[in-house]
Parts: C-alpha cells; structure tokens; sequence
C-alpha cells in the first residue's frame, strides 16, 4: 500500500508538471508579439515593457520557466491587463462556486443513484427495474443544456417561480437561502447528468456481485437483505462507481461551463468563457492551470479511496 | 413444547426445477432420505449431479427466482419447503450452516475475516462488539489458525485457500448449528489441505454433537467418515446405504463405475484414474428411462424405456435403482 501510494503520487508530481509546461506554452508560444497579444488591442508601450519584463522574455526560455512556475508556486499568477486584477484574486473569487455547484450536484446524484440501483438490482428485470432503466436511458440522450432549458421553462412557466435568471446569483456568504435557490437548477442539472452514469454503474455492478457466491454464504448467516446489499454488495460493487465519480467530478471542474454559462453562474467555466471572449490570456492561462492540476488531483484522490475501498486492487 | 423428533433431517420427495431459457431445469428430483443426531451422511456423485442444488435446496438456500421446489424437508421439526425467507433466516446460522464449496470465493474479498465471523455473532446472537470479536478470536483458534489475533485483522485474499477454508468452516460453527451442510468442503485444495480440513471437520463434529451432510465426489472422502452414503446421479438418488453397503455391496453400475473412478480406493495396483466414460446428461433433455442408460454397460431395452424406481437390497436401509442390478458378493459367500 505504501509503495502504491509513494508511486502514485511521484506520477502525480510528473503529471503536474508536464501541465505546467503546457500551460507555460500556452503563452508563450503565441505568434507575434507576445506582449501586445497578451494585453490586447489596448495594449501600451509602458504596459508591454512591464509585461516583457514579467515574462523574461529576455532571458532563455528553461530560466522563464523557472521564472513562471516560481511565481506560480508564490500564489502570483499575474495580473490581468484587461481587468486589472490579480488572476489568483479573479478564480479564488470563482473556485468556491464551483465547488459548491459540484458537492451540491454530487450529493443529490449519489442519493438518488445509490437507493434507486439497490432497489433495480434487488429484481434486475423487475417492474421497479425496468422503470428506473428506461428512465435513466432517456435521460442518458439528453445533452445537459437542453435539460437546463427545460428545467427553466419548467419552473417559470408551470411553477410561476420568476425565472432565476442572468446576474441573479446570490453568494453563499450573503445570504445562504437565496444562494441555494439560485444554485439549485443548475446543481439539479449536473445531478442528472451524473445520476444517470452512477445508477447505470453501480446497478449493474451489483446484479454482478448479488451473484457472487459470498452473497449466497452471507444470506446462509442468516443476516437481512438490507444488511447483506449495504455491508456486502455494496462495497465490492462500488469500485466503478468511484472511478465515474472521479471522471465526472473533474470532468464537471472543466466542463460545468455550458451550464453556467447559460444560468449565468459566475464559477470558473463561467470565467474562463468570458476571458476568451475579452482574449485575456492571463486568465485562460491561469483557469486552465488551476483546472488540469484539479481534474488531475481528483483522480488521485478516487484512484486513492479506490484502494481504501477494494484492497484488491493495490494488491495486485 | 414440541417434542424434540427423534430424526435431525428428513427430507421427502423433494424436487428442485429451475426455469431457464431451454425450459424447466430439473436440478434435483424425489429425493427422499432423513439423517439422526450426530450422524454423517456422505453425497457422492459426479460434477453436475446435483449435489450443491440438494444441499442448498435443503437448507432453503436455493436461489430466490426462477426456481420450484417441491416436496418436504423437516428440519428438527422446522419446514423448509415453501417457507418465508424471514423465517428460514431465524434457523440459518443456529440450525444449520454450510461450509461452501470454494473458499477462493466464498469469502467476501473487501471485508476483514473478523468482520465476517463478528457479524454472525452480533447480528444473529446478539453478542457486544468486544464479547464478538472475542469469541471470533476464540473460533478462528478452534479451526485451527495460528496467531488468531493478528489474523482477525486479515483480507481473505491475504490467506491461503486452506486457511481460508477454516475460516469459512470458522463462520459456519459460529451460532453452534446442529447440522453443518460441507459441500465438497476440500475441493480446490492441495491433498495434505485436503485431509487437515476434513480431520478438522471430523473432530468438530464430535466436539460439538453436531450432525453433518458431506458432499463430495470423491468416495475415498467419505469411506471412513460417514455411517451412509447417498449417490446421486442427474439429481436422483441412485443408491443409498450404510457406508459398508455402498463399497463392498453396492447394485447399481453408477455406483461402481465411481467407485473405480476414485483413486483412493482403487487396488494399490491400479493407480490409473478410471474415469467415467461418456458424460452426464442432459437435464433439459431427460428421457424416460434411467438416466444412465447412455453410459451403462449393462443396459437393456427397458432401461432405456422405463425408468427404475429405488427398491430395498438385502440390508435394510440400503436401496439402489437399477433393472440390471449387480450381483450381490455378500449374498454369494453368506450362502
Ligand atoms: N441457478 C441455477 N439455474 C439453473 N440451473 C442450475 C442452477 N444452479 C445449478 N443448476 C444446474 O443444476 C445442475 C446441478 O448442479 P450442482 O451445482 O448441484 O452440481 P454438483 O453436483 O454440485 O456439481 P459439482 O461437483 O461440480 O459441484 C447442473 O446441471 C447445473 O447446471
Ligand atoms: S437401469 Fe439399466 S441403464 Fe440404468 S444403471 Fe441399471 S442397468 Fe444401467
Ligand atoms: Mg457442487
């Protein structure tokens, strides 16, 4: 296990590297000049100079780098020519709401996905079943944005809630009840979408362990099926559940975007949109780092609780 | 109060048929035999026969679709046939508990053994969490695991299959059943494993006054360790008897022809495994005559056409089911 985990976290480290130069590239490779790219249309002579300086431009690349990632390491991940502020200050402003979004949605896809593929895989082909499937499978053909549309027409039109709309996000700090309206829908969204791949897992993870012969020896215990599915199905069932959660959750990091972009959320994905549309380099730069080093650190982590779960694996 | 019946086991007429895709599967068919307090059983009969379906049917532990069962099994006086699952799940663990075929997998491979032998404990005894792992440790050291302490805290796959199998036999003993089911409790396992876990067995059974049903397609297995035999061919019993009976003045063709398909009893001079010729039939495609009929040697017409019910031998209680019946070696010298 130890070994397991000293060399893990070893490809973690080369991994985050390989996406700092990436990211480092992404700049500085840029064609033309670099410092008038950087700032914009309304870049100024003063600007570009402060900013060939930031770079090092002068200097060889291995030293930018070096320059680059020791800034980097301190927290300061430049300061955007466009808006002004610092890039750390602008995504530790949008991070918290994505987090949020992703444990909100996370927690209602788990609670409903859990219960809901114990219950299917109890009678696979059952009545129960065989709802829950058809339903799962509609929803698997249906692309989240059409979801969020629907879910929206839905509450204004057939609940008469006023459409919680554009610029109408309410910080958890200000006021945590009308921060949770504001981030239900799309929390309910990404749920779906996540619901659908979790339930599919674990159901048919289970029917395969409910087969299994321990099942059997645990039922001739004379133990309770809720007991015999929680304490002896599930654990063993849940190791493919753990690797979607992993994919998904890092894949929601990088990917929430189209939802907030359309509930006008102001998280990262949000963020990043606008950057690319005001070309602020320095903020894609820097969202795109922070995502990757997330979307990696994940799936280190499910690859870790992975193991704790099922000691087979590491064993092998 | 009720009686406490004098017989552990009696199983009458009971018939396991699984629906499956190619129609009805009978798995198990009429069989009919009972078994005394701290009395072994052996059921002996090749790959497929029905031995697991049997034992587990007897235990009321068959799968929970797709599957009939008829007939009776009164266990210490408890039906078993058509019984809720709530009900039997007061009897499994206490009345009767099985020690299962493959220790490879019958031991769920994310839980700590000690889990799995404190759960019994606590779910079905009722025991605190110390006075439970207390007793587990107390069990794992009575099937024989050394440093049973250390081991509570063990994977299964961290343990070999023998030490796994006394792990399960360690799980089965835990709620003192009366009656313990060993399907082929040592298949899997190398020959010196084998013979440890069976002494074990044995000795627990004196120990603990239980009775026990040893399932096995090896004769040599059960040649010392049981008082019957039961053989079982395509889920029937073919030939039932005293131990005795069954080696030295067995009728049925079935019979012999595992006989000298086992190694151990074999003449020291035939060392060469004989096994069976042809291979067991069908159960989706039964015809109407004894069921080995194909791969007998002493087959007639009618046994292909009718088949034969089980009738009485010379010794009472030994029954076997065959047109052509071997000839008695017994009978000839006591004459
Ligand atoms: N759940 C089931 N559904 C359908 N058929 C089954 C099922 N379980 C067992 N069978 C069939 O019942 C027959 C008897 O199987 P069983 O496992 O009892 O044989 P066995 O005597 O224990 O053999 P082995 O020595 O290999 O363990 C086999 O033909 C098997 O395919
Ligand atoms: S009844 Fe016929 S076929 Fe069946 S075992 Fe006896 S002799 Fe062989
Ligand atoms: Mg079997």
């Amino acid at each position: 296990m130890l070994r397991y985990v000293i060399r893990r976290i070893l490809m973690l480290i080369g991994i985050i590297f390989v996406i700092s130069i990436g990211s480092f590239f992404l700049i500085h490779l840029l064609p033309g000049n670099i410092t008038a790219v950087i700032e914009g249309p309304g870049a100024s002579p003063e600007n570009q100079a402060k900013l060939y300086k930031l770079l090092g431009l002068n200097r060889p690349i291995y030293e930018q780098y070096f320059v680059w990632i020791n800034n980097i390491l301190h927290g300061n991940l430049g300061t955007s020519f466009i808006s002004q502020t610092s890039v750390a200050t602008t995504i530790g402003n949008a991070l918290p709401i994505d987090l949020e979004m992703m444990f909100l949605s996370q927690i209602l896809a788990f609670a409903a996905a859990i219960p809901m593929a114990m219950r299917s895989a109890r009678k696979p082909d059952g009545i129960v079943d065989r709802f829950f499937s058809a339903g799962s499978f509609t929803m698997l053909s249906v692309p989240p944005f059409i979801v969020v549309i629907l879910l929206v027409l839905f509450v204004t039109y057939k609940l008469g809630i006023p459409h919680t709309g554009p610029s109408s996000y309410v910080s958890l700090r200000a006021d945590w009840i009308g921060n949770l309206e504001s981030m239900a829908l799309p929390a309910i969204t990404l749920a779906l979408g996540s619901f659908v791949v979790y339930f599919r897992v674990l159901r048919s993870d289970l029917i395969a362990t409910l087969q299994e012969e321990f099942i059997t020896m645990a039922r001739s215990k004379g133990i309770s099926q809720r007991r015999i599915m929680w304490r002896h199905a599930f654990r063993p069932s849940s190791v493919a559940l753990l690797g979607a959660a992993g994919v998904n959750i890092g894949g929601l990091l990088a990917g929430g975007f189209v939802v907030q972009y359309l509930l006008n959320i102001p998280g990262l994905g949000y963020t990043l949109i606008t950057s690319i549309n005001t070309d602020d380099y320095l903020l894609v730069q820097g969202i795109v780092l922070v995502v990757s080093v997330g979307v990696v650190l994940i799936n280190f982590i499910f690859d870790f609780i992975i193991n704790i779960v099922d000691p087979r694996i590491s064993r092998e | 109060m009720s009686v406490t019946p004098e017989k552990l086991l009696v199983v009458n007429d009971l018939s396991t048929t699984f629906a499956t895709a190619g129609g009805p599967l009978p798995a198990v068919a009429n069989v009919s035999f009972d078994l005394t307090r701290n009395e072994t059983i052996g059921i002996v009969g090749e790959s497929g026969s029905g031995k697991t379906v049997l034992s587990r049917t007897i235990m009321g532990l068959q799968p929970r679709t797709n599957v009939a069962v008829t007939g009776s099994v009164l266990l210490n006086g408890n039906e078993m046939v058509g019984t809720a699952e709530s009900v039997k799940r007061g009897l499994w663990g206490t009345e009767v508990a099985m020690v299962f075929q493959d220790p490879m997998t019958s031991l769920n491979p994310v839980m700590r053994i000690g889990k799995q032998i404190d759960e019994t404990l606590r779910v079905r005894l009722g025991m605190s969490k110390q006075d439970a792992k207390a007793r587990a440790i107390e069990l794992l050291e009575l099937v024989g695991i050394p440093s049973p302490s250390q081991r509570y805290d063990a994977f299964p796959g961290q343990l070999s299959g023998g030490m796994r199998q006394r792990v399960v036999i360690a799980i089965a003993l835990a709620c003192s059943p009366k009656l313990l089911m060993a399907d082929e409790p040592t298949t899997g396992l190398d020959v010196t494993i084998q013979a440890q876990i069976l002494n074990l067995l044995d000795e627990l059974k004196e120990r603990l006054h239980m009775s026990v049903v040893l399932v096995t397609h090896d004769l040599g297995v059960v040649a010392t360790r049981t008082s019957r035999i039961v053989v079982m061919y395509a889920g029937r019993i073919v030939e039932i008897g005293s131990t005795r009976d069954v080696f030295a003045n067995h009728r049925m063709p079935y019979t012999r022809a595992l006989l000298e398909s086992s190694p151990k009893v074999s003449n020291a001079s035939h060392t060469r495994l004989i096994t069976i010729p042809g291979r067991p039939p069908n159960l989706l495609k039964l015809t109407q005559g004894c069921s080995f009929a194909p791969r007998c040697a002493y087959a007639s017409d009618k046994c292909h056409q009718e088949r034969p019910e089980l009738q009485g031998a010379d010794q009472p209680g030994h029954s076997f089911a065959c047109w052509n019946p071997l000839p008695t070696t017994r009978g000839d010298s006591a004459s």
